[in-house]
This record gives structure tokens, sequence and C-alpha cells, in this order.
């Protein structure tokens, strides 16, 4: 596989020439002229042959047959003989090339270019053989390529057969290099190419064409959307310094600001322009005075801003344009349109970051996922390092620590949660009740204004309520970390979510309040007043001041924080930026903007202003007075937690409340869009009956009356939304099961894995073990040690005896192919007796002990004269020898010989040394004679050889500087050798085997006796 | 695009914008010119065989000071030694991008963290790991430990060491990897 990556194919020359385009133009040029088609049915077999023709309707089969056929190229391309005269078939050549060309480096080695799977194959053969030698990996290695390379095809098929959407998806999720991924999608072209080359040809380019257009134009809108991104470079400022949980507030703020953006720009255009055009003249009858911007009453109160200046009217101007249900039907969409995107992202967020959320394996994410990449500064980068080995210290000693807890301590955990829940409600429900009866007290007020404009005391006297809830907000939940702190929580998590948990509930129970009191008490007092612009301004007050609270919340809750950190009490250091808190409060900020919406529809301007004005201010606070945050939390699901939240209870809430004010209350008589109606809803009604008198309508009209007015309709949709879900939690459950159960095989394949490496080792282990004995075993009997020599003598006794009984057994008459295990027999006990004799003479030399190397010489010699003996007789009796005398010679010879080595070896005095050497050359040189003789033409020049050879070796033991004695007994010998020699050539002619053996016999006697006597003389 | 089309011809930006996970390709590329400038030359049609040393990688502001900064080199150049081209370092980014998908982020975290190539990630790989990530202030008993206690929570099938899936399997579980697994650009 690594081939792929290198030369050829990649080159550039290639590459200009073979890109894309080109490759779909000679992909479908071609089959104008379709020269294939005669060749299918040869290649492909009756399978494709009516291709052809189907090719139009069955686009199903069709598209099978491609792939399939697709695939039969891959495999046979590498093997088949190239089809002549096609142009793209050279190209599927030069891609086969690179399956073919040998593999050169071991599969561990080869990484990069590997898809996955392929990957995962290779790990997990080497995994079998962790240890496994290189001549292993070699036998392996085949297997590998082969796998991979059948991987590979496997890929390119399904490649082929998916669309080109999903392919690209594909193809840019392969873990592979850019080169490697650009190579597989150049094949899946061509693969492509040739299938549609197959198909009628101009609708394949034209579409092709036009998909190629779409999707540049895709990239183009996309970088452009990339290039106009907002706050890119601050975004990755933050992310490099304070990491990516801290990111998430500001996200989460950029997300919203877009929503607001949106609504903005949905209810001014459908909205507000219709009403300017027609009526440009809606001024204030008030007078600025400076105050309205921050309570949004007097010179506001009847601008644009508010329900009470938008008219009933409908507008015309060549097209009706109907005001009311443009109000209606825009702030019904927007808020649809708010709640499907929420759902959606929340859905998103839920599949990405809780399906399989494992709280178990903190330390293995910790260490190995919570290194935030993104991280660029140093200061950071440090101080992470530094929390990090903090937590990991932390949560080694957190286990001895759990273990202590005891009954008593439990109960008082128990006492504190139960103390501060109890509390922290009794907080939440004094401040909603708190702010309910402010709220009266100031309607009271209110009631108490003249119909003329409010003074500026009267009017700042509106801002208390806001004041007071901004207030709450801000110092509830400093009470609420405080409980936080004194309560003991078992992890991080379940802290933050209780504080989250407590703090989402003071924020609704004030919100369910005042919309209490805005939807019965407001709307209920002042009929002729215009109540929704009151709801409105009390809103707009609410966003403004908490805009400001906001803003002195980060001043003290940072700045000052920061400066007493710093400077007075340098225990505390600087803050950390608090993301839940922080959050919370953009949530409640768009709550408002969301009730508000229908009150106030260009509310989202001012929280525009808000969140853009925010998003600077908290990025300064952060960086010049925070730290990044001590304890890497897991963000992705803080903001998953974030998302779920903004969308239940907070608009969910909002959402109600405005279908509540439109559904059931009564709209103000003189102001308003929906003056004069008794709903505001009652305008589709209105609408719809409007509708009859038109032809062709009759299908919203059915509509409007059978499912939108009708509860069984609701009643059915509930149904089957819960059966829906209950299957699908019922799914969950399986899946939940399921999973457990894969987890389980995985541990158990696992335990099978490691039981199995285990035998495996222990037999490739054992095995090199046996050799290794083996080999030690040869060696020790080739090392001799002084002590060993008995043991080599009684291995040379033992050979002798094994080669003694197989004789016996031999001599026992059994048949004629006994012969060749009778001369392996004594060619055994002479090479062991050999042995036996080196290894005393080794003795001899080196200890200089002249009795023990007497006793072990005169032992070998004994054992010599048996096994000579014993040969002797051998051949003299065993009539049938002489049946295969080929052999049987050989196997003397042999004896003689390995005796000769042995005498060579054994003779330990300088004389004797000589001695036996002549003896030993002559003996040899007689013995090869009479061998050679006896089997080629035994009558005629053995005795001549034999009389050379005993000459030769008189003449070698008349050289010899030998002492008298032994002259003599050499003499001796010699005369009886000659006297055998003569004997033996006598009787040749006549029985020349027989003979042979008899002189053999005594010329061997002779010697006995001659050495006997040289022993003697010795 | 007018000036992309001049470095790359119309059919290499095809080929980048379909492989690649996202296209903020003009940015990435004027970054690594800006590495080397004299190096780098402005017209990439030709292919030219540009390599910039790791120095001069690890010397990036998003990378200066990560501590993985040399893996995440070796990791990404086709030589294995830090010297990236251009596709290398398109490769690079790509993967560390927000777009870039689950399997293709933890399969290059992966080899990160795998310091010996062994395609497992073994204990020596889990103290290089903390080391690297803790300053080595950790003493020999703790890093054990925690290597011990890591091997305990994420290993699967019990052989001592990580595998990709055990790694994978760990991922899928700690959803903030795709947000930390990540580097702007």
């Amino acid at each position: 596989m690594t081939s792929y990556s290198s030369r050829g194919f990649f080159n550039a020359a290639y590459h200009d020439s073979e890109t894309l385009e080109m490759d779909r133009r000679s992909g479908t040029k071609p089959p104008h002229t379709n020269p294939y088609a005669r060749e299918e049915p040869v290649r492909w077999g009756g399978r494709l042959g009516g291709r052809d023709e189907a090719a139009w309707g069955a686009t199903d089969g069709g598209l099978q047959d491609e792939s399939r056929r697709g695939r039969d190229h891959i495999t046979t391309g590498a093997g088949a003989p190239p089809f002549p005269h096609q142009p793209y078939h050279n190209r599927f050549q030069a891609d086969n090339r690179y399956n073919q060309r040998p593999q050169a480096r071991l599969p561990s080695l080869v990484s990069d270019n590997m898809t996955m799977r392929l990957r995962g194959i290779a790990m997990r053969r080497m995994s079998m053989f962790p240890h496994a030698s290189p001549a292993d990996v070699d036998l392996t290695e085949n297997a590998i390529r082969e796998e991979m390379e059948n991987d590979e095809q496997n890929l390119m098929k399904e490649l082929v057969s998916m669309s080109t959407l999903e392919q690209t998806r594909a193809i840019r999720e392969l873990t592979m290099s850019f080169e490697a991924k650009k190579r597989i999608r150049n094949k899946v072209l061509a693969f492509r190419s040739v299938k549609k080359s197959h198909e009628f040809t101009w609708f394949a380019e034209l579409s092709e064409n036009t998909s190629l257009f779409f999707r540049r134009c895709g990239y183009t809108m996309r970088s452009a959307r990339q290039a106009l991104e907002l706050w890119h470079g601050i975004m990755k400022e933050i992310g490099g310094k304070f990491g990516s949980s801290v990111l998430t507030y500001f996200m989460f703020l950029k997300w919203l600001l877009l929503f607001n953006i949106f609504s903005f720009v949905v209810n001014f255009s459908f909205i507000t322009v219709p009403l300017l055009v027609y009526d440009p003249n809606i001024t204030s009858s008030v007078s600025f005075r400076g105050l309205e911007l921050l309570t949004g009453a007097g010179y506001f109160t009847h601008t644009v801003m508010y329900y009470g200046a938008y008219s009933n009217e409908t507008l015309k101007h060549g097209v009706e344009y109907n005001l009311q249900l443009a109000y209606f039907f825009t702030i019904a969409v927007y808020m649809v349109l708010c709640g499907i995107a929420l759902i959606f992202s929340m859905a998103s967020s839920f599949k990405k970051n809780f399906v399989l959320v494992d709280p178990a394996s903190t330390s293995a994410w910790q260490l190995l996922c919570s290194w935030d990449f993104s991280v660029t500064s140093e200061k950071t980068v440090t101080q992470r390092k530094n929390n990090l080995r903090v937590q990991l210290k932390e949560s080694l000693s957190e286990k001895a620590q759990q273990e202590l807890l005891t009954v008593p301590e439990k109960l008082k955990h128990f006492g504190i949660h139960f103390c501060s829940w109890l509390v922290s409600t009794a907080l939440v429900v004094g401040c909603a009740a708190s702010i309910f009866f402010l709220c009266q007290y100031e309607g009271k007020l209110f009631s108490q204004w003249g119909p003329g404009a409010a003074s500026l005391q009267q009017e700042a006297e509106t801002l208390l309520v806001p004041f007071m809830v901004s207030l709450m907000n801000l110092v509830i939940p400093l009470f609420f970390s405080l409980f936080n702190k004194l309560e003991h929580y078992s992890n991080n998590r379940s802290q933050i979510y209780t504080l989250v948990v407590r703090n989402v509930f003071l924020r609704m129970s004030i919100l369910g309040v005042l919309c209490y009191y805005w939807m019965n008490e407001v709307s209920l007092r002042s009929p002729s007043q215009c109540w929704e612009s009151m709801v409105g301004q009390a809103l707009y007050r609410l966003v403004i001041v908490d805009f400001f609270f906001q803003m002195l919340g980060s001043f003290f809750g940072e700045f000052l924080r920061n400066v007493i950190g710093t400077k007075l009490h340098r225990r505390l250091g600087p803050p950390e930026f608090d993301v839940a808190r922080n959050v919370l409060d953009l949530i409640y900020a768009q709550t408002l903007a969301w009730i508000g919406i229908y009150f106030s529809p260009l509310l989202p301007s001012i929280q525009i202003l808000k969140f853009f004005i925010l998003f600077y201010l908290k990025k300064v606070s952060l960086t010049q007075n925070c730290q990044p945050p001590r304890r890497t939390g897991r963000a992705a699901q803080m903001q998953t937690i974030f998302i779920f939240l903004l969308f239940f209870p907070f608009f969910v809430g909002a959402i109600s409340i405005v279908g509540y004010t439109s559904w059931s209350l009564n709209p103000s008589q003189n102001c308003g869009p929906f003056r004069g109606l008794n709903q505001a809803f009652s305008v589709v009604e209105i609408w719809i009956e409007g509708l009859h008198i038109l032809p062709g309508s009759g299908w919203a009209v059915w509509i409007y009356k059978n499912i939108i007015r009708s509860e069984i309709f609701y009643f059915l949709i509930t149904l089957i939304i819960l059966g829906v879900t209950y299957v699908f939690y019922q799914l969950i459950q399986g899946r939940k099961e399921l999973i457990g159960l894969l987890k389980q095989r995985i541990i158990n394949e696992g335990k099978d894995k490691s039981f199995l490496l285990d035998k495996i080792q222990n037999l490739q282990s054992s095995r090199p073990k046996k050799d290794t004995r083996q080999s030690k075993d040869g060696r020790s009997s080739h090392q001799p040690s002084l002590g060993g020599h008995s043991d080599a003598v009684r291995q040379a006794l033992l050979a002798r005896q094994q080669a003694e009984q197989e004789e016996a057994t031999y001599s026992d008459g059994v048949s004629v192919p006994a012969d060749i295990s009778t001369s392996s027999a004594l060619m055994q006990a002479m090479l062991a007796r050999q042995r036996a004799e080196r290894e005393t003479e080794d003795l001899y030399q080196r200890v200089e002990d002249p009795p023990s190397s007497f006793t072990a010489l005169s032992l070998a010699m004994e054992a010599r004269q048996r096994a000579e003996g014993e040969m002797l007789q051998d051949n003299s009796r065993e009539g049938d020898f002489y049946e295969n005398p080929t052999t049987a010679s050989s196997a003397v010879s042999q004896a003689i010989q390995a005796r000769l080595r042995a005498e060579e070896e054994a003779s330990a005095s300088s004389a004797m040394m000589q001695v036996m050497k002549a003896r030993q050359q002559a003996e040899q040189e007689a013995g090869m004679q009479w061998t050679d003789v006896q089997l080629q033409n035994p009558a005629v020049s053995s005795s001549s050889a034999v009389a050379q050879a005993m000459q030769a070796r008189l003449r070698a033991e008349e050289e010899l500087p030998a002492s008298s004695v032994m002259m003599q007994v050499m003499q001796a010998r010699q005369q009886a050798e000659q006297e055998a020699g003569m004997e033996w050539a006598h009787v040749q002619p006549q029985n020349p085997a027989a003979a042979g053996s008899s002189a053999l016999i005594q010329a061997m006697l002779a010697r006995q006796q001659a050495q006997n006597e040289y022993d003697d003389g010795y | 695009m007018g000036n992309k089309q001049s470095i790359f011809t119309a059919q290499q930006l095809d080929a980048y914008q379909v492989v690649k996970c996202f296209c903020r390709l003009s940015r990435l590329f004027y970054r690594y010119r800006d590495l080397a400038p004299q190096l780098v030359p402005l017209d990439y049609t030709k292919q030219p065989d540009v390599k910039l040393p790791y120095e001069l990688i690890g010397s990036m502001p998003e990378l200066k000071d990560n501590p993985f900064r040399q893996r995440i080199a070796e990791v990404f150049s086709e030589d294995g030694e830090g010297n990236m081209s251009l596709d290398d370092f398109l490769d690079m980014f790509s993967v560390l991008s927000e777009m870039a998908p689950r399997d293709l982020k933890a399969y290059y975290a992966f080899k990160i963290y795998d310091f010996n190539n062994d395609d497992f990630i073994c204990k020596s790989d889990l103290e290089k790991t903390l080391n690297k990530l803790t300053r080595s202030e950790l003493t020999e008993d703790e890093v054990k430990m925690v290597c011990e206690k890591v091997m305990d929570e994420a290993d699967l099938d019990n052989d001592g060491r990580l595998s990709l899936e055990d790694f994978q399997h760990m991922i899928v579980r700690a959803p903030d990897f795709l947000s930390t697994f990540h580097i702007r650009i």
C-alpha cells in the first residue's frame, strides 16, 4: 500500500493531464460509438448480456449491475489481459499497477495510506502475533496484504454504488492522507464515468456538469460565509486563551444574536415596513426627554415599537396587505421557526453529546480527551497543566475518601442538602411573592395617574419593578453559590447541575409571576388603555435594566473581584469566568425577548444591540480580569444542557404565554391590529370566512375547520405523538440493553484473546527450547570434561553393546538386509570407540597421568580387540555374508578405517603414534585395495596389491627409529603378515572370498599377536 | 476566488474541496506561505515539491505552546519527521478543524498519543502523555497509578494496551473531544 503514495499516479504530469473533467470526458465520449457492446457477453456473460436494452428502464437493476461490474473489474483487473482499444481501461491498468507492485515494507510500517478498516485488520493481525519474529511477519504479511486489497476493493465497490453526496462524505471520512483520498476519488470517478458511459450520455454529461456547477457554487458560498463569519478572530483568541468551555458562552451568545437578527429582520420587513409605507406619519405627541431610553414609555409609547401603534387596516396599493393577518402570522411563523431550530439543535446536540456518555471513565477522559488543542497561550498552557495535575491527584485520593464516609456523615450531608434546598426554595418563593406585591403596588400607582403625560418622577417610578427583578436575579444566585460551597458533593457535575437548577427555578418563578400579573391584572384592569403596549413597555424596561445589571455584574463580579483577588487577598487570585451563571443570564434575556415579541415587535432590535455590546463587554472583562477555569468541565455537555434549558422551560413558557394571549385574552379595544376583536385569533376566522367567497380556496377552509379548529385532531395528534414517544423510549431501552451485551462481549473476547495469546506464546516458547536442549546434548557429548571420561567410555561400551546385540540378531539368521544395519552398528561401535579413545587421549595428554591413561588406553584396546574379534567371528561365522560381499567388505573396510582412526588417536606415545600411523597407512592401502580388487576383478591383482601394501608397510615400519624390541616385534609381525599375504595370494585364485577371509583372519591374529608382543615389550 | 485560481488550477481546487473537510483553503495556503515566503511559491499549479521543516511548522502560534506539537507534526507529515508539504499541512488542519468527522479525529488523535508508533497506546505512551500534560511533576507512583487507572477504564479487551477500537470507544463517550481536538486557524 505504501507504493500508492509515491510516484506514478501522482506525479505532476499525470495529475495535470488526467484531472476530473478530463476523466469524465474521456469516459463519456467513447460510448457514442459503443465499441464494447459485442465484448460484453464474452466478458460478463449472460448476466449483463441484455443490459444495453434494459438500461433505460431498470435503473435499479442497472445500477446493481454496474456496481457489480465495477467489482468484477477491480477483482479481475490486476490479472486479466487488458482490453484492446479501450481508452479508459488504460487508466485502470495504471491504477491496478499499484495493486500489482510488490509490497516491500512490513504491514506495521504501512500506515498512512490505509483505510480505517484496512488498518484495523492489520492491527488485528499484528496483535495476534505480538512478539512475532520477522519470519512470522513474513508469513502473515501476504495474508494481510490480500485482505487489505480485498478491503480496498470492497471500499471501492461501496463508494461506486453511493450517490455523489454520500460518496463525498464517505471519502472525507476515510482516514487516509490527502494523496490517498485523491487517488480513491479519481478511481471512483473513473468507474463512474465508465458506468455513465453506458447510459444515455448527453444526459449523464449534463447532470454531471450541473452537479459540478452546483458543487462549485456551494463551495463558493460556504467559503464566503466562512470569510464573513462573525467574530472569528475574537473567538479564536478567547478559545486560545481560555479554552473551549469559556468559549461556549460566546458561541451561545452569538447563536442567540443570530436568532434575534433573524426575528428583527422578519418583524421589521413584514410588520413594520408595510405600516411605515402606508402611514409614515406615526409620531408621538410627547416630546423626547431621554428617560424613554430606559423606560420605553413616553415618547416611545405610540411608536412602532409597541403593539398599540399598529393598524388593523388592509393596505391597498395594487395588492391587498392585511396588517392584522401579517402581524399574527409573522409572529406565529417566527415562533414556530424558533421552536424548530431549537428542537433540531437540541436533538443534534443530544445525539452528539449525550448518547453514550459514561461518567465512569474520568481518568482516561482527563488524560486522553480533555486536553484542549485550541489553547495557544503559554500562560494558559502551564496553568492547564497545573490544573490537570491537581485534578489527577485529587481523583487519585478521591477513592480513599469516599470509602471513609460514615453513616452520621452521610446524614449530615443529607441534612445540609435538605436545608439548602429548603432555604433556596423559600428564597425563590419570597422573591416571587415580593415581586407580585410590588407589581400590584405599581399598578395602584399607575391607576392614580391622570390620562395625560406622566411626570419624570412618575416615569422613573416605573423602573422600580425591573430594578428589583434584576437585583434579585443578581443577588439571589450569589446566595445559591454560597449554599453550594457549604454543601458536599461527590462530584463536580452534580454541584454545577444543582446550582443551575436553582437558578432556573428562580428565574422561572420570577417570570411566571410577572406574566401572571400581566395576563390577569393588566389585561383586565384597563380595557380602555392599550394594555399590550404597557406590557411591552414593562418588557422593554426589563430588557434594558437587565442589560445594565449584567454590566454591573461583570463589573462587580469580575473587575472588583479581580482587584480584590490580586491586590487585597492574594490568596484568592483573579476570578474565573462563571459560564453557567452568564449563560443563564443570556437565557433569561432571550426569554424576555420572546415573550415581548407579541407586545413589542421591534424588541429584538434592542436585544441585538444588547447582545452585541455584551459580547465585547464580556470579552474585555474576560481578558482583563479573569483567569482560565480551573476545572475543565465537560463543556459540550453543558452546552447541550443550556440549549435544552433554553428550549424547555423558557422557550416553551414564552410560546405558551404568547399563545395564551392571542387565543384567550381580549385585545385592547382602541389600539393595535386586533382592536375590535374578541381574541387575536379571531383574525384567522374572519380571514377564512372571507376566503369562502374566493373560488378554489375550499381546501384552506377545510383545513381550518377540520384540523385547526377540531379538538379531535389535536387529541389524535397527541395520542400518536405519545405512542411514538413510547415506542422510541422502548427502542432506547432495547439499545441500552444491546450496548450492555455488546460491551460484555467485547470484554469476553478480550479475555479469549489474551487466553489464546498466552497459549500461542507458550507453544512458541516451548518449541525452541526443545531444539536448544537437543543441541545442548549434542554439544555436551562433544565437550568432554574430566569427569565425563567414564561417561564417554561407557557410551562407547554401550554403543558396542548395541552393535553386538544387533550383530547377535543378525547372526541368529535374520535375512540379508540386516547386514546394512550390521555394518551401521559396527560403524556406530567404531565411532563410539573412537570417541572414547580420543577422549582418553585428551585426558592423557592433558593430565599426564600415565596409569589412568593406560587404563583408558587398555580399555580402548580391549574394546577394539573385542570388536575386531567379533567382526572377524562374524565374518567367519556367517556363510551368507559373502552373498553380499560388497556391503560386507565395505562394512569391513569402514570398520577398519574407523579402527585406524581410533588407533591413530589412541596412540599416546610418539613411537607408538608413528608405528600406528605407518601401519594405518599400510592397512588402509591394503584394505582399500582389497575391497577394490574384490569389487572389480578379484582374481588377478589382489595378491600383488596386498603384497605391495605389505611391502610399503614394511618399509614404513623399517624406517621408524624404533627400539630393538620394537623392531623385533615388527619383524615378527611382518613375517606373519607376509605369510598371511602369501597364503591369501595362494588361496585367492580358487575361492577369493573364502580365502580372503581366512587370510584376513590369520593376518589379524598375527597382528594381534604382534601387538601383544609389542605391548609386552613396551 | 480570483486569487486562488492563480495559486491552484481549478481541478486542484475541486479535488481539495471534495477531499478536504472544509474549504478555508486560501487562508490556510497563506498561513503556510507566511511561514517561509521565500520557500513557498505563489503558484501551485505545477505542484512544486516544497517541504517546510518542522522548526518552522512548530513555531506557528497555533502549535507553539501545544505540548503535542512535535507529535502532531510527525503524524501528519509524510516522512514522519515533521517536515510538511502543503498537502500535509492541509491534512493537518482539516483533521483539526471543526467539521472533521469524529472517526477521523479519533484516528489521528490515537496516532498522536501512540508515541512509539506500534499501533497501540501502551503504558509507556500513557506515561509520556502524562508527563507532557503535567510537566513531569507527578511522582513515579502517581504516574503509575494514573496509567493503571486509565488502562482500567479504557482497555476493554484487557490486553494491557489501548487499541484503536478501545480509543474510539472512549472517544464516543467523551463528546468534548470533538470540541477540544480542534485548532482554530
